[in-house]
């Protein structure tokens, strides 16, 4: 197997004296599907974010491998220069621009692929206009393959929250990502929407040729859906596998169960 | 729902800003056949340029989320540099009109820069500081401004043709329905979304990849260019300028304007525009007793901008809407009793 | 030596009348959690009242001031119940263009009430001082006196009386307070009261030197708002020293380098302070979780 699509080395990130994020290490391959999970304050989320810059790591590497098969270290990048490397996330709580439609939504997540001038968008000259077309075609066709093309042209306020997060995943398809990290997918579903989005997870992978990084805590969510799964708690790693050795694993039962004391 | 529905289909309104626009300069002819009356067509000169800094305004504000507590200072600027170019300089009317938007769209960018640093409530505090700064300067530099003895200037020149007053007028109502294109343009390209999506969710946005330092700049630098636009027609129509026209107060009959025509509506500033500044003077003190208190006009503003805020914030423009959808109703009850 | 305490003392003076309106300002943002851009143009609105009952009836200034300062309650409890109420479920920027609404409003009820003719206000106290070599008016000791006095005792109320500890409530978390019982409502509709009660102070101490007017509280509001966001919106310690901070800057740049520029100058330096620390100089720095 050639270098790997994502490789977290030694991330650490402290506020005050507490390690939310502590010498966390662990690499994924070129279109897998990999989850993070932990129970809940676990540093899970601490991780993502610094994983894609919101946050600066006190210390460590974040080696990502480009749509140009270039092997870089995102620490320290802009949050809009890492996308265009081919990154994207998405957020815990849903974070939709309600003031405008689904397909706007998505045409956000394309920003980067806009390329005219202001002065060109005011005239509305052939270039911009094209350039619009385009990616409003593109934002179609992902809209189309997610089965929401119906609401391209309703206001993104009103989905109901399954839809939003589906509208959260067409958006980061917009730029034909290499990866594409998930902050906990599945919180606020109900077991149908669940199953629903454990193929469209499936299907985005495949369809789109990208990796998956999923942060999740719902055990069952993660192992029906992930191939290789790397489990922390307060912030250390403290198993990496397959799910069902992730299930078996002591540490991982005592950090989710708690220890048993007789 | 409905109203939301309504306004993705509408698109593409251009042909009602253009039919807007010839509309609106029938006004002089008015004048001509002693309907209007002299003094109240430029009054809606005002409005028109009102309008104009009104929906510089509402790219900041109701796109961007951003506030100005300054923007009378921008249009006050626009004026005095076109006065300046066109007067001291003997220059013609586009060529001074083109370098003035030049600059306040520069200087707009060095408060947008300020506002990559400071948010939300500072923000509007540090555009007032700067709007103090410049109402300062305007007082002082006697050479630009010529203080409170005022500056002038003439209806605009191209070449060796001077307008009139009735074709400056025409001018101005071209001017609007320019703005009002460029506005919507902006409002729906790349550059609008990232306005919007930089209002309603920053992480989002930046996750998207969107540059909010540049997009801050580029929404102040373009409001303050419509403001410097608006302060030098205005300069042009009137020809007369001193620093009290550009106050606090100004700037916040300006923000008024914006809430209550409806954030993110291009017709909704050309309403607030002209519910802020045209109502009063030109509807109000013509009706009988209400028309001679002192000061009515600034309680109607006042209190419309209050009742907006608190129970109708998405704006009069849509009004309209509500009341198609209340007529909508009543008709269906209506039809189903027969 | 007699330069700089008089230039001391004038910044007290001054000081004292910004930190009374700063003060209404900063009340107000904690409880209601908008900034009150009307606190000028009531301030301005209570000094008509007071100078109109002035020249009305003839009493004195002191009568004359506790009549300003009863209708600066009043008025302050009448827009808390009237408007201010009815916006607790608002957004704070809908919360401020409500504020904005009055200042429009009471830009209109003055002239209705009063005309539109300036009034004059007389001084709380004739004759001068002669202190380490300046001289100082005795309306000037008493405003000094005045500021530190009520800064002092507002300190005292806030922090060690239950009602100073509901405010405090308010402020840090109103929903909390309410649900443990502290009546929120009553504790916004008194931080206006006092808030106006402030103001309408502050704009009677200037009125002996500006004239009642329209426009006489403007760059007070102005710079009271700058004076806030440079102490910090965590505190209400922060503004007020913010407020004596401003106007002693003033002073000296008024004096030494420039009195035409001193405000600009002032500005400047705030903004550039803002710029190095955007959240004031006591402020703290929030982090939106995502």
């Amino acid at each position: 197997m050639s270098t790997p699509l994502l490789k977290v080395e030694n991330l650490s990130i402290a506020f005050g004296g507490l390690k939310a994020v502590d010498q966390l290490s662990f690499e994924m391959n070129e279109g897998e599907i990999y989850g993070i999970i932990g129970p809940n304050g676990a540093g899970k989320t601490t991780a993502f974010n610094c994983i894609t810059q919101f946050y600066k790591p006190d210390a460590g590497q974040v080696l990502f491998k480009t749509k140009e098969d270039n092997v870089v270290n995102l620490v320290g990048k802009k949050a809009h220069h890492i996308i265009e490397l081919g990154l994207v996330r998405t957020f815990q709580n849903v974070e939709l621009i309600v003031s405008l439609s689904v397909i706007e939504n998505l045409l956000v997540g394309a920003h980067t692929a806009f390329k005219t001038s202001l002065f060109s968008q005011i005239l509305k000259l052939p270039k911009a206009r094209r350039e619009e077309r385009a990616l409003r075609d593109r934002a179609e066709a992902v809209l189309a393959d997610l089965g929401l093309l119906h609401l391209k042209d309703m206001p993104a306020l009103m989905q109901p929250y399954g839809i939003q997060k589906r509208i959260e995943l067409g958006r980061t398809l917009m730029l034909d990502p290499k990866l594409i990290i998930l902050d906990e997918p599945a919180a606020g579903l109900n077991d149908v929407e669940t199953a629903a989005l454990v193929q469209t997870v499936k299907d985005i992978s495949t369809r789109y040729k990208c990796g998956i990084l999923l942060i999740e805590h719902d055990m069952n969510f993660v192992s029906s859906i992930c191939e290789r799964i790397c489990a922390i708690s307060f912030g250390k790693m403290i198993a990496i596998g397959t799910p069902d050795e992730i299930k078996a694993h002591p540490a991982v039962q005592e950090a989710y169960l708690g220890k048993d004391d007789e | 729902m409905r109203k939301l529905l309504d306004r993705y289909k509408r698109s593409r309104p251009y042909s009602d800003y253009l039919v807007f626009g010839i509309l609106l300069a029938c006004a002089p002819l008015l004048v001509e056949l002693g309907v209007l009356r002299f003094f109240q067509l430029t009054l809606i000169a005002g409005v028109i340029v009102y309008a104009i800094v009104t929906l510089g305004l509402n790219l900041l504000m109701g796109y961007g989320g951003l506030f100005s507590l300054g923007t009378a200072a921008f249009m006050g600027l626009g004026a005095y540099f076109t006065a300046f170019f066109t007067g001291n300089l003997s220059w013609g009317f586009l060529p001074s009109i083109i370098v003035t938007v030049a600059i306040t769209a520069i200087l707009g960018m060095v408060v947008g820069l300020l506002a990559s640093r400071v948010e939300g409530f500072f923000l509007a505090m540090a555009t007032l500081a700067v709007a103090e700064i410049l109402r300062q300067v305007f007082i002082e530099w006697t050479w630009f401004t010529n203080s409170f003895v005022g500056a002038r200037a003439d209806f605009p020149t191209f070449f060796s043709f001077t307008m009139n007053r009735n074709q400056t007028f025409v001018l101005l109502v071209v001017f609007l329905v320019i703005a009002m294109f460029v506005t919507h343009s902006i409002a729906n390209s790349y550059t609008g979304r990232a306005l919007s999506a930089m209002r309603g969710s920053e992480a989002a946005a930046a996750a998207m990849g969107i540059n909010i330092f540049k997009y801050r700049i580029v929404a102040f630098s373009i409001s303050t260019a419509y403001a410097g636009l608006g302060g030098a027609l205005l300069m042009h129509f009137i020809r007369f300028t001193e620093p009290n026209a550009w106050i606090f107060t100004l700037s916040l009959m300006l923000f008024a304007a914006v809430v209550i025509g409806g954030v993110r509506s291009v017709s909704g500033s050309v309403l607030g525009a002209f519910v802020v500044f045209g109502v009063p003077p030109l509807i109000l003190q013509n009706l009988p007793v209400i028309g001679d208190v002192n000061g009515l006009a600034f309680i109607f503003t006042g209190v419309l901008i209050i009742i907006v805020a608190m129970y109708y914030p998405a704006g009069l423009v849509y009004v309209w809407h509500d009341l198609k959808k209340l007529v909508y109703k009543a008709r269906a009850k209506w039809g189903r009793k027969v | 030596m007699n330069i700089f305490v008089q230039i001391l003392f004038n910044s007290l003076e001054t000081g004292g009348i910004l930190a009374l309106a700063t003060m209404g300002i900063i009340l107000i943002f904690r409880t209601s959690k908008a900034f009150n851009y009307a606190q000028g143009v009531i301030s301005m609105f209570c000094a008509f009242i007071a100078a109109w009952f002035m020249s009305e009836t003839g009493f004195n200034v002191f009568v004359s001031t506790l009549a300003g300062v009863v209708g600066a309650v009043s008025v302050g409890i009448l827009i808390d119940r009237v408007v201010i109420k009815r916006t607790i479920k608002l957004h704070s920027v809908s919360k401020q263009i409500v504020t904005l609404g009055l200042v429009i409003v009471f830009l209109g009820l003055a002239p209705m009430f009063f005309g539109n003719i300036p009034l004059t206000y007389g001084r709380f106290a004739q004759g001068t001082q002669t202190i380490m070599d300046a001289t100082i008016t005795n309306s000037a000791l008493v405003n000094i006196f005045i500021g530190v006095a009520l800064m002092a005792a507002l300190f005292f109320i806030i922090q060690k009386t239950k009602w100073g500890l509901a405010v405090r409530a308010t402020a840090s978390n109103d929903t909390v307070a309410r649900m443990m019982g502290i009546p929120t409502s009553i504790v916004t509709m008194g931080a206006w009261a006092v808030a106006a009660a402030l103001g309408s102070l502050a704009a009677m101490m200037v009125a002996p030197t500006t004239t009642v007017n329209f426009m006489m509280m403007d760059s007070i509001q102005i710079t009271a708002l700058l004076a806030c966001v440079l102490g910090g919106l965590g505190t209400f310690f922060g503004p007020v020293f913010a407020a004596y901070l401003i106007a002693l800057a003033r002073n000296l740049i008024s004096f030494y380098i420039s009195s035409v520029w001193a405000d600009a100058i002032v500005y400047l330096s705030i903004l550039g302070i803002l710029l190095i620390n955007p959240n004031g100089i006591f402020g703290k720095k929030l982090v939106k979780k995502v």
